[in-house]
């Protein structure tokens, strides 16, 4: 069954600082070492990995996200079809991937909910509840991590200057913006 | 609190990383012809030294790869950080 319920009910604005649920966007996960995965994943998305650490890759329709030296998160810049979650490229990367034993594609789609940071405020806001350094990664665009926020498994893209992508869990969706809801409102 | 240098993702605090025990204990290649203390030597048996210890990390919420640390147990200094698989320092 679908599950596109939104953890954020709407878009909240606090000081210097928007929040919203981007949804829904298509996200995979693959995984492999060989050449030939590099060689077939590139085709497919026609865009290279990024193979250095905490950094991403995007075109015109994806972006991919490093996750460890064997692992990427891959989803679409905009907004897909909601009515299905098969997807033409996860498809592909299927059949020239997953079918070849090089590696693995798996549809993440329903397990991530994406949301997106505006404002200057954004790192103080993840001051407040992340160990991580962020003066490198604010100044690199692309730049990504994964972290902890309020103790939660996230991952986060620097898109643009006070922009930023935060991937959770699904489950802890909810949990993370009401943190966000009560940490922002006191920025 | 103090920061590990994951060899894949650099420079990130320790709430990321969880400690895997005792580095570089050998699975016996012949489990059935040990007796119950060897086994049990094997198993649950491990060094915990004051001083300077070889040691297995997971950056658990980061790139959740394994790695090797060696680590002064007396005052938290890391002396050396490698890869699984590499060759251990001569100690």
């Amino acid at each position: 069954m679908l599950n596109f319920n939104s953890a954020l009910k709407k878009e909240n604005q606090y000081n210097d600082l928007t929040i919203k649920e981007i949804s829904p966007v298509m996200k995979l996960i693959v995984r492999g070492k060989k050449r030939e995965f590099f060689t077939n994943i590139g085709k497919n998305l026609n865009m290279i990995l990024p193979t250095e650490a905490n950094t991403s890759s995007t075109n015109d329709i994806i972006s991919a996200i490093w996750l460890s030296p064997d692992e990427w998160l891959i989803f679409t810049n905009n907004k897909v079809d909601e009515n299905t979650n098969k997807y033409e490229l996860e498809e592909n990367l299927f059949h020239s991937v997953s079918k070849h034993n090089l590696g693995a594609v798996v549809n993440v789609t329903d397990q991530f909910v994406m949301l997106e940071l505006d404002g200057k405020n954004i790192y103080e806001l993840f001051s407040t509840g992340s160990p991580f350094d962020f003066s490198k990664f604010k100044k690199k665009q692309g730049s990504t991590t994964q972290t902890l926020l309020n103790n939660i498994d996230v991952i986060i893209r620097h898109k643009s200057e006070n922009l930023v992508n935060l991937f959770v869990r699904r489950s802890f969706s909810e949990h993370l913006s009401s943190w966000i809801n009560d940490s922002a409102s006191r920025l | 609190m103090f920061i590990i240098n994951c060899p894949y993702c650099g420079e990130r605090d320790q709430q990321e990383f969880k400690a895997g025990g005792e580095a570089h204990i050998e699975r016996p290649k012949q489990p059935t012809e040990l007796s119950d203390d060897e086994w049990a030597e094997y198993l649950f048996m491990r060094k915990n030294i004051k001083g300077v210890q070889f040691e297995r990390w997971n950056h658990a919420h980061g790139c959740r790869k394994w790695f090797n640390m060696v680590r002064d147990t007396s005052n938290d200094e890391i002396k050396l950080i490698y890869k699984m698989g590499e060759k251990p320092p001569v100690e």
